[in-house]
């Protein structure tokens, strides 16, 4: 293994790693405050239909990174809804909007367009090469050749850690997933904050999307965050339901999908089949490993109820 | 005159509902889609056609879809789904047979297995299986385009073009027929034009999935690829935006795939579904596919079953150098003359180098 090899692969693992860090954070603000977030994939496939279509529409990357906000909103909004007001199971209501935002991305993408999907084509955002960082050796052309949403989705994991641990907003909205009924009798509305934790993190899943679509292929297609909204769930409970760990987790999921394409280079007298399984099985063992020692917030999946 | 039913939803088990409801949701945008276009004109029967993906794909699913217009145009009723997922395959075939289809195409060669088992319970509906790999029966048939020739083809220009001494490909399915005889003659014309050349195939879990399709393609430019080939659906738009990314050449599998990349896409594989299934619908209403494998290639009447196109008048990208042209359209003659068949084998489509 070369130097140029492992840079490839380090630089490869953090690009993989963006759309999953976004996912991971969205779902993390979520489940902080006591909601599973199971629709955190279908989250990301409206951020990443909202951004190609707002870009396509409009020609301007900005309204595509707007409409990827929008359109996780929206499906997290359901969420909200369904699980704080109608007091819906957590799980089925997941799964339920990753359904719904598969059939509806596809119907969106037909329907807007007079029953003929559209061939859409955006310029996709280039490689931001950071002046002096760029030209360090060794972490230069890893971690400061990268395009705008990755350093975005740091950027966001590091607010995000100050804001859990060093603000009052965070405090209390650690405390609505541990213990709503504290949360409540300091006067804060559990319901309210509940809402926005979900939608918050709709937004920012939607960004992950937006990754996707305007950062790594330039189109939208059908189903295209393909099971990465469940990679970036797993990396939430890795990361022991810390920004900061999340993003660390969602890094060695990067690098094993990095890492997967790389190996079947080497001739190993394995199928390209089993190969392919690597990130997923190394979430799995990680899981079960990590897993045990952690502890999710205590109130998460119940229902709050006033009074 | 509404001809299309929607989707039938009546599974019974709790999955296969989830399924049925993606299913029912996607037939309700295609029947969208088919009530806009113009009436047919005579009746020729009534055809199908089952889609892996989506037909927005500008790959494989939209080529196939060509034929699907095509055989409109001729006068048959069509109707189509889309996403039809792998567990699904026998009852959506089965769902169109017993409606009363006379053409049920599978536009995908995983199709195969499934008008195997539906076959012989609807001996009246002709089954066409798109880049099958076998006939079955009397009413099962498979279609292709000869993979081995464009692969050979694509592996002489690769070898041509590279400066590096380094090409790549990425496919999806390792295994299948139609990928391992286009890997295999890859390998092949790429050698025949320089012994030392270093091919490395890549395969991705998910022939839909750009993003990742993008980054195997990265990892062979890191590598030193200089000219990526690969023959995966959506995902074949990945390929190409790594191959502009890093300035390299490629090949994409429609025209449309130009576009993303003038500069780097030195041709496509158009693949003539269009022509290939017209010809097959032709053939089964007179009762001459059932049980066959057809294998359209550039020795073959009827349809040439795929050709290299840049745009829809050139061949080739403007950039490549004359010469390089010309001996890649003498081949293409050779084939044409049938004086060069390209046998591969399953191992010849091996990942790696």
């Amino acid at each position: 293994m070369d130097y140029a090899f492992l840079v490839a692969l380090l630089a490869a693992s953090v690009r993989i790693a963006a759309p999953l860090i976004l996912g991971a954070l969205g779902g993390l603000i979520s489940e902080r405050a006591g909601v599973f977030a199971v629709g955190i994939e279908g989250m990301m496939l409206a951020g990443a239909f909202g951004a190609a279509i707002g870009a396509f529409v409009s020609g301007s990357p900005a309204v595509g990174l707007l409409l990827a906000v929008v359109a996780g909103s929206l499906i997290a909004s359901i969420v909200a809804i369904a699980v704080t007001i109608f007091r819906a199971d957590q799980m089925v209501t997941g799964l339920a909007v990753n359904i719904l935002a598969f059939g509806l991305t596809s119907f969106l993408l037909r329907g807007l367009f007079g029953g003929r999907a559209p061939s859409i084509r955006l310029h996709i955002f280039g490689a931001i090469d950071i002046p002096f960082l760029s030209s360090l050796p060794f972490v230069g052309p890893i971690l400061f050749r990268q395009s705008a949403l990755t350093y975005a989705a740091v950027a966001i994991a590091l607010l995000l850690h100050l804001a859990l641990y060093r603000t009052r907003a965070g405090l209390t909205l650690r405390a609505t997933g541990e213990n709503p009924e504290a949360v409540f009798a300091a006067g804060n509305n559990p319901i309210r904050i509940r809402q926005l934790a979900v939608i918050a993190g709709g937004a920012i899943a939607g960004l992950g999307g937006a990754v996707l679509s305007l950062q790594d292929v330039g189109t939208f297609t059908d189903g295209m965050t393909n099971g990465r909204g469940f990679l970036a769930l797993a990396a939430v409970i890795v990361g022991r339901w810390t920004p900061l760990g999340a993003l660390a987790a969602c890094l060695v999921f990067g690098a094993a999908s990095a890492l997967e394409v790389r190996l079947q280079g080497f001739n190993l007298p394995v199928s390209s089949y089993a190969i392919q399984m690597a990130p997923y099985l190394l979430a799995l063992a990680v899981l079960a490993g990590l897993g045990r020692g952690t502890r999710m917030p205590q109130a998460i999946g119940q229902a709050y109820r006033v009074g | 005159m509404n001809k299309m039913a929607p989707q039938r939803t009546g599974s019974t088990n709790g999955s296969a509902r989830l399924c049925s409801l993606r299913r029912a949701v996607l037939a309700a945008v295609a029947g969208l889609a088919l009530a806009a276009g113009p009436a047919a004109a005579a009746d020729e029967g009534k055809a199908a056609m089952l889609f892996p993906g989506s037909i927005n794909d500008q790959s494989w699913n939209a080529v196939g879809y060509q034929g699907l217009v095509k055989l409109k145009a001729a006068g048959w009723d069509t109707a189509y789904s889309e996403n039809v997922q792998s567990a699904d395959e026998v009852e959506a075939l089965r769902d169109y047979a017993k409606r009363g289809f006379d053409l049920v195409i599978g536009h995908t060669g995983r199709f195969l297995s499934a008008a195997e088992r539906v076959g012989g319970e609807f001996p009246k509906t002709t089954f066409i299986v798109g880049s099958g790999s076998g006939g079955a029966g009397k009413n099962v048939a498979s279609v292709d385009f000869d993979n081995t020739q464009f692969g050979y083809l694509m592996g002489v220009l690769a070898a041509k073009l590279s400066k590096t001494g380094k090409i790549g490909s990425v496919n999806g399915l390792e295994g299948l027929p139609n990928v391992y005889s286009q890997i295999g003659a890859y390998r092949q014309g790429a050698r025949s034009v320089n012994p030392k050349i270093e091919v490395k195939v890549i395969y991705i879990k998910d022939m839909e999935d750009a993003a990742a399709a993008k980054e195997a393609a990265l990892s062979l430019a890191d590598w030193g690829a200089d000219f990526i080939s690969g023959k995966l659906n959506a995902a074949q738009a990945g390929i190409i935006q790594a191959a502009k990314e890093r300035n390299i050449y490629c090949n994409g599998r429609s025209t449309d795939q130009t576009a993303i990349a003038p500069t780097n896409v030195a041709t496509n594989i158009v693949e003539k579904w269009d022509e290939m299934y017209a010809a097959a619908a032709v053939e089964a209403k007179a009762g001459k596919l059932g049980g066959k494998y057809e294998l359209y290639g550039l020795d073959t009447p009827g349809s040439t079953g795929a050709s290299l196109k840049y745009s829809p008048d050139s061949a080739f990208n403007p950039a490549i150098p004359p010469a390089i042209v010309a001996d890649v359209e003498a081949l293409e003659k050779t084939f044409a003359a049938g004086g060069l068949k390209i046998k591969v084998v399953k191992e010849d489509g091996h990942g790696g180098l």
